[in-house]
């Protein structure tokens, strides 16, 4: 028999299936064994929990007695991170999605990506070692700077409506996220200078005093101002690169059908491409929200760790993440206060990892409404 | 309507966007100038440490003197006039190294050349005036003040210089090594007899270093008599040009990168906690790439694409939200009691109660943070997996090529720039990362870098310095804050640069993969 084939081929191919096999077997199996070991965490944690919680070695007063404060404090210092950082970012947001020329937003878009990366220790010191001490020293300046920003912002679009029609050209909204900078630099400046007059006139020249005498406010120096300015520093880009995801994501055409009946891009935003866009913008807020309530370093290291229920923004407080980190190491494993700090992980865990998978749902589920609605036009 | 018509409402067309369009353009102005001014600050003060800054000698109405680098001024608390921070040095004869001084008390301030400051082991620094430079002991005079002392002084220094190294390299290489053996062998009289040489030796050497003593006198005229031994570098700021400036600040960068810390982290450098950094991260990224990458692979490639898979790559996408404090916990409660605990039973049972790995260490760090950003490096491989072409994988296939033959012959190599973009978001998230560390392994001090000529030559077991949480433990936990704050300024500095660069080789890695993939999929 003449063999027109090297024999190899017929040999060597069941061997090479074989192969095969066994090594998509192997991925499999590894592929698995990570997921499982990643997904182990919360196994891991509801483990050491749940049956001290059901034998009641742990009782209901004991939880409700140490970990509401902390709980409060999460919540306290999560809700004033999302006020600062909720504004601003969905701010940014609508002005990339809608008005900035795409040249700037492709450098702004990395920019803020980095902003995202700043450690939260760096954010957390300067917080709490720069400029809590100088919030202290300079209360005043800070309420107007406060004041001034937005102000600031609304003049620099009425002067430029002022301007002759040249000046204007030189200054398009298309690129006023980075014209206002200096601007409002020097305004800020402004406003630290003449900040100690205006106190001196409106509070006496001490305004930490009148808060005390006359609204009852105590001043902390750490306090959840600080730590909601810091912290929504830090949850700011991720909320900003979400909804500037669901709001770029919206088809072009709803927004320029609803511009061609004459609406200004911001009525169309408003009416046509945010209702579309909204829940995408929903989970962009929501994932910050996991962020800002998981963030440990900034919180321990700007609010002053005191355990305080108070409703005053001007107070500080203690996270059950700043909590975890500062007790975790002295207790002795086994032990309540041991499960109680696991307690709380496992419910930061909950909340965090909850909180995301609607946000995912959500977003998942916009992706589909996008292409639905990009069909139909 | 006419064309008139339609010109006349164009001209009328362009209506401002109202307030709340300029709102949203200032929340981007904002947030730059935000950005803009804590990277600023962070820099300036960072940098500014190490700048050989002018000593100015005060005089005060009441006719005290006094010496030192003006930090700030502010108004005073009465809101008339405003006082001046200097920072004066010599702890030891002063009780303190800050004054704070009304500016209109301030008769005469001027910068003479012959001021010096010197950098000692002790108390920090000292400002004044150098008188003499003689041997110990003797009362006579040496070699008298001035220029002479000065280049006396400089000379001296470099060769005491010279001996702390030598010393400290017998103690490093030669001492520690055999104090670690005659622990195992008691009876070891070989060992025994190189100890005693070498401490014979250090003897000779520290003896050497207190040979000559440095006399120096403060401007208010007290004295203070000093060794060599315990001075570590001098300089007179006022009499410096600006290259010689610059080349003391290049100098300063250096030492702060290149030596340990001392004075309870507020003085000295940073290498330990460097090096623990580096360390740790590239163990992690050891431990997550290889797994990460097979998750991905089984994820995008092999596991069946129905309703558990969507579910799995959904939660495995939110792990990456979880606060990382919560993957500290389990590191700490699997990987160091859990298992740590069980190898000191098995393994180290001679040396319990005092732990060996179930304490935290290099290694449960490491593995904690490779647990932190797996979920990162999974999904970065996978976008880049998704982002093959099928064709690709097709083509492969009716070529004969086995399942296995076409992943790793063609669709791997095409993914490896996301997974190096997964990777380096990894190590940048790992790098700045305290919160777990703080529970699973990291030290305050750890005088002993993990890695050592000695068996097994990386220790994983010990413990370990961290960048981040240097930044936190001496801005948070040191006796004087305001001594430590230039150096907590320029650690986070460098943090942040090294965050910084790694992000930024992330962002260049994935725009270098979405130009050739949209070029790959227009074929």
């Amino acid at each position: 028999m003449i063999k027109l084939f090297p024999v190899s081929s017929s040999t060597q191919s069941p061997r090479r299936h074989l192969f095969d096999r066994l090594a998509t077997g192997l991925i499999a199996a590894g592929g698995i064994g990570v997921i499982l070991a990643v997904l182990a965490i919360g196994a891991f944690l509801a483990v050491e929990v749940i049956p001290a919680l059901f034998s009641g070695v742990l009782d209901k007063e004991r939880i409700t007695l140490s970990l509401t404060p902390l709980a409060w404090g999460t919540l306290k210092a999560a809700f004033w991170a999302l006020v600062f950082a909720i504004p601003m970012a969905l701010g940014a947001a609508i002005h990339s999605a809608v008005y900035m020329s795409s040249r700037l937003r492709s450098r702004i878009k990395p920019t803020l990506e980095l902003m995202e990366a700043l450690p939260g220790v760096v954010i957390g010191f300067v917080a709490g070692l720069v400029l809590a001490p100088w919030v202290e020293r300079h209360l005043a300046g800070a309420f107007a700077l406060l004041l001034v920003m937005p102000l600031g912002i609304l003049l620099a679009g009425g002067l430029r409506w002022s301007l002759s029609s040249s000046m204007r050209k030189r200054l398009p909204l298309a690129w006023a996220g980075l014209w206002l900078v200096p601007w409002l630099a020097v305004l800020g400046l402004l406003a630290l200078e003449v900040s100690p007059w205006l106190e001196a006139w409106l509070f006496g020249g001490d305004l930490r005093g009148w808060l005390d005498t006359e609204l009852g406010i105590d001043y902390a120096s750490r306090n959840a101002l600080i730590v909601g300015l810091a912290m929504g520093f830090a949850v700011m880009p991720s909320v900003y690169a979400l909804a500037e995801d669901a709001l770029s994501g919206v088809p072009t055409s709803l927004g320029e059908g609803a511009q061609a009946m004459g609406a200004t891009r911001w009525q169309s935003l408003w009416k046509v491409v945010l209702p579309a866009a909204a829940p995408g913008v929903f989970a962009a807020v929501m994932i910050g929200a996991g962020r800002a309530v998981g963030e440990t370093m900034i919180v321990l290291m700007a609010s002053g760790n005191t355990a305080l229920m108070s409703l005053s923004p001007l107070e500080g407080m203690r996270s059950m993440a700043a909590g975890i980190a500062i007790e975790m190491p002295e207790a002795v494993p086994g032990s309540d206060a041991y499960r109680l700090l696991i307690l709380a992980a496992l419910l930061l865990f909950l909340f965090t990892f909850l909180v995301n998978t609607l946000a995912e749902l959500v977003r998942s589920r916009l992706r589909r409404r996008y292409r639905r609605l990009g069909d139909r036009s | 309507m006419s064309l008139a018509e339609v010109a006349g409402f164009r001209a009328r067309l362009p209506r401002g966007e109202g307030p709340w369009a300029w709102l949203a353009a200032g929340s981007v102005a904002l947030s730059l100038l935000m950005l803009g001014g804590l990277l600023t600050l962070i820099a300036v003060r960072g940098l500014g440490h190490f700048w050989p800054a002018s000593v100015s000698l005060v005089e005060l109405d009441d006719g005290q003197l006094l010496a030192g680098r003006a930090v700030r001024e502010l108004p005073l608390a009465t809101g008339q006039g405003r006082e001046r921070l200097y920072f004066t040095g010599n702890r030891d004869i002063d009780g303190h190294v800050w004054q704070w001084v009304a500016v209109d008390r301030i008769v005469a301030s001027e910068q003479p050349r012959e001021l010096v400051v010197l950098e000692r082991v002790r108390y920090g620094d000292f400002i004044g005036r150098l008188v003499d430079v003689r041997p110990a002991g003797s009362h006579v005079q040496g070699v008298g003040g001035g220029e002479v002392a000065w280049a006396a002084l400089q000379a001296r220094l470099a060769a005491v210089d010279a001996l702390r190294d030598e010393r400290d390299d017998l103690q490093r290489n030669v001492i520690q090594p055999l104090v670690r053996q005659l622990e195992k062998d008691p009876g070891d009289t070989a060992a025994r007899r190189g100890l005693a040489v070498a401490n014979d030796r250090i003897r000779g050497l520290q003896d050497a270093m207190q040979a000559e003593v440095v006399v120096l006198q403060s401007v208010d005229g007290r004295r203070l008599v000093l060794t060599l031994a315990e001075v570590l570098r001098a300089w007179r700021p006022n009499a410096m040009s600006l290259p010689e400036k610059m080349g003391a600040w290049v100098q300063g960068v250096w030492r702060f990168l290149s030596e340990g810390p001392r004075v309870a982290n507020t003085a000295g450098g940073v290498w330990p906690a460097i090096f623990g950094t580096v360390l740790m991260v590239l163990l992690m990224s050891v431990l997550v790439t290889p797994f990460g990458v097979l998750a991905a692979v089984y994820l995008n490639e092999v596991a069946h694409q129905g309703h558990l898979t969507h579910w799995v790559r959904i939660a495995v996408r939110n792990l990456a939200g979880v606060p990382s404090i919560v993957y500290g916990v389990f590191g700490l409660g699997v990987f160091v009691y859990g298992i740590g605990g069980s190898i000191d039973e098995w393994f180290f049972s001679d040396q319990l109660p005092s732990p060996t790995f179930g304490t935290g260490g290099l290694l449960w760090a490491s593995l904690t943070l490779a647990l932190l950003t797996l979920p990162v490096v999974i999904v970065a491989t996978e976008e880049g997996l998704a982002r093959i072409p099928d064709h690709q994988r097709e083509g492969a296939l009716a070529l004969g090529a086995t399942r296995l033959e076409m992943l790793t012959r063609v669709v791997l190599p095409m993914a490896v720039p996301a997974m190096l973009t997964g990777v380096i978001l990894a190590i940048a998230r790992a790098a700045g990362e305290v919160a777990p560390l703080m529970l699973v392994g990291v030290a305050k001090l750890a005088p002993q870098v993990p890695v050592d000529g000695e068996f097994p030559f990386l220790h994983l077991d010990r413990k370990f310095m961290h960048l981040g949480y240097h930044v936190y433990d001496t801005a948070f936990h040191g006796d004087d804050i305001q001594a430590a704050m230039p150096m907590v300024y320029a650690t986070a500095l460098l943090l942040v640069l090294v965050v910084l660069v790694l992000n930024l080789t992330a962002i260049f890695l994935r725009h270098y993969l979405r130009a050739r993939h949209g070029a790959l999929s227009r074929h």
